[in-house]
C-alpha cells in the first residue's frame, strides 16, 4: 500500500511538473516564433519603404568609454547617414582623456558632432545619457553604442516608422553577426536573431516591451516626462521599455537585415557570463520595480511577470527537462505518466529544430555561408549553453540577494551598483568595465 | 571590435522590402472566408445531409458484418473496460490509436446502454467519422481553389458512390485514417499559411498514421500540397515544423513499446518488432490484374459496388499529372492527384497483400481528382478562348456542349448508383448473424461456463449475453494462434462446446488445426441464412468440456 500511494505520489507529482515544463515552453516557442507564422507577419516586421519626407530630427547619443580606438570610425558611419536633420552627441567621461581627444576632434571637423562631458563619480551608462538629454535639441533621441555600426539609410526610416505609426518609440535591430567565432557565438547570435527579428515583434504588439540598449528611438518629450533612464538599474534599457509600456506608450519595433545595427559577441565565455548576469540582475530589479504592474491587460502583466521571469525559469528548466526524461525511463511509473514526462523534452526538440532552421535563414538574410560543422555546433553547444545560462541565472539571483541588503541601506543614495561591484573584488574593475561601456543589449532569452 | 563582413552591408533594399505577395496561384473563388460565406454553408449542409441519410439508414444490417469491425469494436471494449489495448495480448499488430478513438467515440452509447457495443448498434458512430470526412473533402475543394460546384460534387462522388457507402458504414481503422489525412491535407492547404497551421497538419498526419499504418504512403502527397500552400519565406519553417511535428508524434508508437521493454523481440513477450516483421512478411496475395490473384479478387470486389470513382477517379489522376505544366487545376490538385498515384503504384505491386479496405484511403482523393477533372473540363468548355465579342451560336454551342456532358454523365451514374444504394438503404444481410446472436444468449442454459468459437463480429454479442470474455468467449484464432490461449485447452477441441461457423470461421479453419478439429468434431444445432453465408452453430461432441474451471485466471495472458 505504502509503495504504491508512494508511486502515484510520485507520478502526480512528475506529471504537473511536466505539464508546466511543457507549457512554459510551448509558449516560450510560440512566441520565439511569432514572425514566422504568416508571410504577412513577417513582411509587417520590416520596415515599411520611408516615403521621401523627412519632417523629424534627431539627437542620436553616443556613450563612450575607453574606446578611442573604435569611435572615430562609429562618429564618421553615423555622418555618413542619409537623412538631412540630426546630431551625435557623444558622452565620455571627465577621466578618460583619451576617448575625450577623439570625440573632441570629430567635433572640430563637423558641427554635427558635440561633445558632453559626464562628471559622475561612479559611473555607468544610463547615468551618462541622463547627463546628455537635456542638452537633446532633435524631435527623437536615438541611443548608440561606440562599436556599433550603422546602416546610412536607418534614420530616414526610423523618421517615416515615427510619422506613419504614430509610434512613441521605435525599435530596430541589432545583431550579433560573428557566429563563427566560436561554439557560444554562434548561439548568441541566434539568441539574437530570434529575439529581434520574432519575439520582440510580439512584445510590440502586446504593448509589453523590453527594449534593446541601442537602435532604440524615443521621442524627446516621452523621455524627458519619463525622467530619463533609471541609474540604479543593471538594465536601464529594459526599464526604460517596461516604464514606457507600462504607460501605454506605442512602441514599435522593425527589422531588417539591411539595416540592422551589427555588433559582436563578447570576446570570452567569462565576459559573456558576465554580461548574461548583468542583464538578469537587470531584469529581476525592473520585475520588483513593479511598474509592470501598471500594465491595463491581465494577458499583459502575465506576459511581464513571465518575460522578466524568463532567465530563471530558463535556469530551471534546463536542469529538470533532463532530469525527468531519466524519471521516465528508469522509474518504473506507468506508461501514460512516463508519456507525460516527455512532452517538455519534445517541445525542447521542437525548439531545437527551429533553431537549426533559423540559423539557416539567419545565414541567408545576411549572405553568410552556414556550414555543415556549424548546425552540429549549433545541436552539441545546446545543452552546454543552457548550463552557461544557468550559471548567469543563479550568478546573478546570488549577486541580487546579496544586494538586496544594500539596496535597502543604501537605495536612497542610489550606490547600488557601487556596493555590488565592491563585492565582487578582483572583478570590480571588469565589471565596472562592462557595466560602464554599457556594452550591448539586451537578449534575455 | 567593428570588425563585420562588409558585403552584408550592401544594400539590397528593393528585394528585401517587397511587400507580401498574394498567394502564388490566383484564386479563381477567395476560399479564405469559408465560414463566412452562406452559399458554401448552405451548399455543404444540404449535401451533408443527403449524404448521411443515404450512408446512415440501414446502417447496421448491411453490408455484412466483418471479422475487423469486430476485432476493432472488441479492443474497443478493452480499452473501456480498462484492460488496456486488448482483452488478449496486444501483440503490435496495428499502431493502438485507431481503436482508442472508436473507444472514446463509443464511449458516451456504452455508457448509457452496454448492451448496445455490438458491431451493428455501433456502426452509428462511423457516420460521424463519415460526416467529418464528407466536410473535409468539401472545404479541401475549395482549398484547392474548385469553384463551389465542383467542391459540392467531390462531397456527392466521395459521400454517395455505393464503394464509399459500403466501405464507410463499416468500423474500419481506415475511416478514421482518412479523416486525419483529410485534416492534415485541409490544414496544409490553410489560406492563411500559418505556421502552426501547418504544424498542425504534420501533428494530424501523425495521428493518420498512428491509426492506420498504411496511411504512411500518402505523407509525401501532403507535403507536396503544403509546399505548394507555403509562402516562400516562412516556408521553411513551415515545412520544417511539420515534418519535425509528424516525426515526433510517430515516435510515440516506437517509445510506447520501448517504455513496455516489448520494442525488441524477445522470449515469452511480444514485441513491435514481431509485429512489423509480420506485416511485412505477410503473404502476398498476388498481382492485382493478374487473373485469379487475390488482389484481383479484391479489385473485381470493389468494381462490383462502384466502377465511376475508382475507375474515372485513376483517369482523371492521370490526366492531372500529364497535364501538369499547362492546366492550373492539375497543379492545384497536385496532392490529391499525387495521392492517388501513389496508391495505385503501393497496390500494383506484383506481389503485395492487398487488403479489401485498401481503397478506403484513396476515396476522397479520388473523388476529388474527379470533381476536379470536371471542373477543368466545364472551364475547357464553357470558358476557354472565349472572349467579350464571341458570336451568340458559339456561346450556344458551349452550354449544349457542356449540357450533353453532363446529360450523358447522369446517365450512366445515376442508375447504377441508385441500384448500389437502394441495396444499401433496404438489404438485410445480417439476420443470420442477429438470429446466431439471439439463439447463443437464449438457448444456452450457462453461457458463464461454456466455451464458444466464434468470429470477431459476433463476439462482444456474446460478452453482452454473459459468456466470459477471452476464455469462455474466444476469437476462434485465438485457439490456436495466443499461447495464452491454447494452454487453458489442454484437451484440445474437447475442451470446447461450441464452434459458431460463419464464413469467415469456415474460411479460416483450413489453416488452425483446433478450428478444424472443433469443425469436424461438432454437429449443427442451428442454422440461419442459406448456402455460403449460412451460420451454423455447432455443439462439440463426444465430450462435455464445460466448466473445467481452469481457465478463469490467465485471460490476457503475459500481459
Amino acid at each position: 500500500m505504502g509503495i504504491w500511494g508512494d508511486l502515484l505520489l510520485t507520478s502526480v507529482f512528475i506529471a504537473a511538473v511536466s505539464l508546466a515544463l511543457f507549457w512554459m515552453a510551448a509558449f516560450t516557442l510560440w512566441w520565439q516564433m511569432h514572425a514566422w507564422r504568416t508571410p504577412e507577419v513577417l513582411a509587417s516586421t520590416r520596415f515599411s519603404r520611408p516615403d521621401g519626407g523627412e519632417h523629424l530630427s534627431f539627437s542620436l547619443l553616443l556613450p563612450a568609454r575607453h574606446e578611442q580606438a573604435v569611435l572615430d570610425h562609429t562618429i564618421q558611419r553615423l555622418l555618413e547617414s542619409s537623412h538631412t536633420d540630426f546630431e551625435i552627441i557623444v558622452i565620455v567621461g571627465h577621466d578618460d582623456p583619451e576617448t575625450t581627444e577623439v570625440a573632441c576632434e570629430a567635433a572640430e571637423r563637423d558641427p554635427r558632432v558635440r561633445v558632453v562631458v559626464d562628471t559622475h563619480e561612479k559611473k555607468n551608462k544610463p547615468k551618462a545619457m541622463n547627463t546628455a538629454l537635456p542638452h537633446c535639441r532633435g524631435d527623437i533621441v536615438g541611443v548608440f553604442d561606440a562599436e556599433d555600426q550603422v546602416h546610412p539609410e536607418l534614420l530616414a526610416h526610423v523618421d517615416h516608422a515615427f510619422r506613419s505609426t504614430g509610434a512613441d518609440v521605435v525599435q530596430g535591430g541589432v545583431q550579433l553577426i560573428n557566429f563563427h567565432s566560436s561554439w557560444y557565438s554562434l548561439r548568441n547570435c541566434l539568441e539574437y536573431f530570434f529575439w529581434f527579428r520574432s519575439r520582440l515583434h510580439l512584445h510590440a504588439q502586446k504593448g509589453f516591451i523590453p527594449l534593446g540598449g541601442n537602435t532604440v528611438f524615443v521621442r524627446t518629450d516621452v523621455l524627458r516626462a519619463a525622467d530619463g533612464w533609471d541609474p540604479n538599474c543593471l538594465a536601464e534599457d529594459c526599464d526604460l521599455g517596461v516604464r514606457l509600456s507600462s504607460i501605454g506608450k506605442k512602441v514599435v519595433v522593425a527589422y531588417d537585415s539591411d539595416m540592422v545595427t551589427k555588433e559582436e559577441t563578447p570576446g570570452s565565455l567569462m565576459s559573456l557570463l558576465k554580461q548574461r548576469t548583468r542583464w538578469n540582475q537587470g531584469f529581476l530589479q525592473v520585475y520588483r520595480k513593479k511598474d509592470w504592474k501598471q500594465l491595463p491587460g491581465f494577458g499583459q502583466r502575465l506576459l511581464a511577470r513571465y518575460t522578466l521571469m524568463t532567465p530563471y525559469l530558463q535556469a530551471i528548466s534546463g536542469v529538470i527537462i533532463p532530469l525527468n526524461v531519466a524519471v521516465a525511463l528508469f522509474l518504473d511509473v506507468p506508461v501514460g505518466i512516463a508519456f507525460i514526462t516527455f512532452l517538455p523534452a519534445v517541445t525542447a526538440f521542437v525548439t531545437f529544430v527551429f533553431e537549426l532552421v533559423g540559423l539557416h535563414d539567419f545565414g541567408k538574410q545576411y549572405g553568410l555561408r552556414v556550414r555543415f560543422v556549424h548546425y552540429l555546433k549549433l545541436i552539441v553547444g545546446g545543452p552546454f549553453y543552457q548550463v552557461l545560462l544557468a550559471g548567469a541565472a543563479v550568478r546573478a539571483v546570488w549577486r541580487e540577494q546579496r544586494g538586496q541588503n544594500d539596496w535597502e541601506l543604501t537605495s536612497h543614495v542610489g550606490a547600488h551598483l557601487t556596493d555590488v561591484e565592491a563585492l565582487e573584488g578582483t572583478e570590480a574593475t571588469e565589471a565596472a568595465a562592462v557595466a560602464n561601456r554599457g556594452s550591448r543589449e539586451d537578449v534575455p532569452a | 571590435m567593428t570588425s563585420t563582413l562588409p558585403a552584408v552591408t550592401t544594400p539590397k533594399v528593393p528585394a528585401q522590402r517587397t511587400p507580401v505577395p498574394h498567394t502564388g496561384s490566383t484564386p479563381r473563388t477567395t476560399p479564405s472566408r469559408l465560414r463566412t460565406s452562406r452559399a458554401d454553408l448552405i451548399l455543404c449542409g444540404v449535401l451533408l445531409v443527403v449524404v448521411m441519410t443515404v450512408q446512415g439508414w440501414n446502417i447496421a444490417d448491411y453490408p455484412t458484418l466483418s471479422d475487423d469491425e469486430g476485432t476493432y469494436l472488441a479492443q474497443a471494449w478493452a480499452v473501456q473496460q480498462g484492460e488496456g489495448l486488448a482483452h488478449y495480448t496486444y501483440w503490435y499488430d496495428h499502431p493502438p490509436l485507431g481503436w482508442i478513438q472508436i473507444a472514446l467515440l463509443t464511449w458516451i452509447p456504452a455508457a448509457l446502454s452496454p448492451e448496445s457495443m455490438t458491431v451493428g448498434s455501433m456502426r452509428i458512430v462511423m457516420l460521424l467519422v463519415s460526416a467529418i470526412s464528407a466536410i473535409l473533402v468539401y472545404v479541401l475543394a475549395r482549398r484547392l481553389w474548385l469553384p463551389r460546384w465542383a467542391s459540392g460534387l467531390a462531397m456527392l462522388l466521395f459521400g454517395l458512390s455505393p464503394l464509399s457507402v459500403v466501405l464507410q458504414r463499416e468500423i474500419f481503422l481506415d475511416n478514421i485514417a482518412v479523416m486525419w489525412t483529410l485534416v492534415a491535407f485541409v490544414l496544409a492547404a490553410s489560406p492563411s499559411r500559418h505556421l502552426w497551421h501547418h504544424f498542425g497538419a504534420g501533428i494530424a498526419a501523425a495521428a493518420a498514421v498512428l491509426t492506420k499504418e498504411t496511411m504512411i504512403f500518402v505523407l509525401p502527397a501532403v507535403l507536396i500540397t503544403m509546399w505548394r500552400h507555403s509562402h516562400k519565406d516562412t516556408r521553411k519553417f513551415a515545412i520544417t515544423g511539420a515534418v519535425t511535428a509528424c516525426v515526433l508524434i510517430g515516435l510515440s508508437y516506437p517509445l510506447f513499446a520501448l517504455l513496455k521493454g516489448e520494442f525488441f523481440p524477445g522470449a515469452g513477450h511480444v514485441s513491435l518488432w514481431d509485429g512489423l516483421e509480420y506485416q511485412l512478411t505477410r503473404p502476398g496475395s498476388g498481382f492485382i490484374l493478374d487473373q485469379g490473384s487475390g488482389s484481383y479478387g479484391v479489385l473485381q470486389s470493389w468494381l462490383y459496388y462502384d466502377r465511376v470513382l475508382p475507375l474515372g477517379g485513376l483517369a482523371g489522376a492521370l490526366l492531372l499529372l500529364i497535364t501538369w505544366r499547362w492546366s492550373v487545376t492539375a497543379r492545384a490538385l497536385a496532392g490529391p492527384a499525387f495521392t492517388v498515384a501513389i496508391l495505385a503504384v503501393v497496390a500494383l505491386r506484383p506481389n503485395g497483400y492487398l487488403p479489401a479496405m485498401y481503397v478506403i484511403q484513396a476515396l476522397p482523393f479520388l473523388a476529388l481528382v474527379l470533381a476536379g477533372g470536371a471542373a477543368s473540363v466545364a472551364h475547357g468548355v464553357l470558358r476557354r478562348w472565349r472572349d467579350g465579342e464571341e458570336k451568340e451560336y458559339v456561346t450556344r454551342a458551349r452550354y449544349a456542349v457542356a449540357a450533353l456532358l453532363v446529360a450523358a454523365s447522369a446517365a450512366y451514374v445515376v442508375p447504377r448508383w441508385y441500384d448500389g444504394d437502394r441495396t444499401a438503404v433496404t438489404a438485410d444481410a445480417n439476420a443470420p448473424y442477429r438470429a446466431a446472436s439471439k439463439w447463443l444468449a437464449t438457448e444456452v442454459e450457462n453461457p458463464e461456463d461454456t466455451r464458444v468459437l466464434v468470429d470477431d463480429a459476433l463476439w462482444l454479442d456474446l460478452v453482452h449475453a454473459g459468456y466470459r470474455p477471452g476464455l469462455g468467449v474466444i476469437w476462434f484464432y485465438k485457439a490456436d494462434l495466443d499461447p495464452a490461449v491454447t494452454k487453458t485447452m489442454p484437451r484440445g477441441w474437447k475442451d470446447i462446446d461450441y464452434v459458431v461457423a460463419s464464413p469467415t470461421v469456415r474460411r479460416d479453419a483450413v489453416d488452425l488445426p483446433n478450428v478444424k478439429q472443433a469443425m469436424e468434431h461438432s454437429t449443427p444445432v442451428a442454422t440461419f441464412g442459406k448456402g455460403e453465408d449460412r451460420i451454423e452453430i455447432r455443439q462439440i461432441t463426444g465430450s462435455t468440456a464445460s466448466a473445467t474451471g481452469t481457465a478463469g485466471t490467465a485471460a490476457g495472458g503475459d500481459r
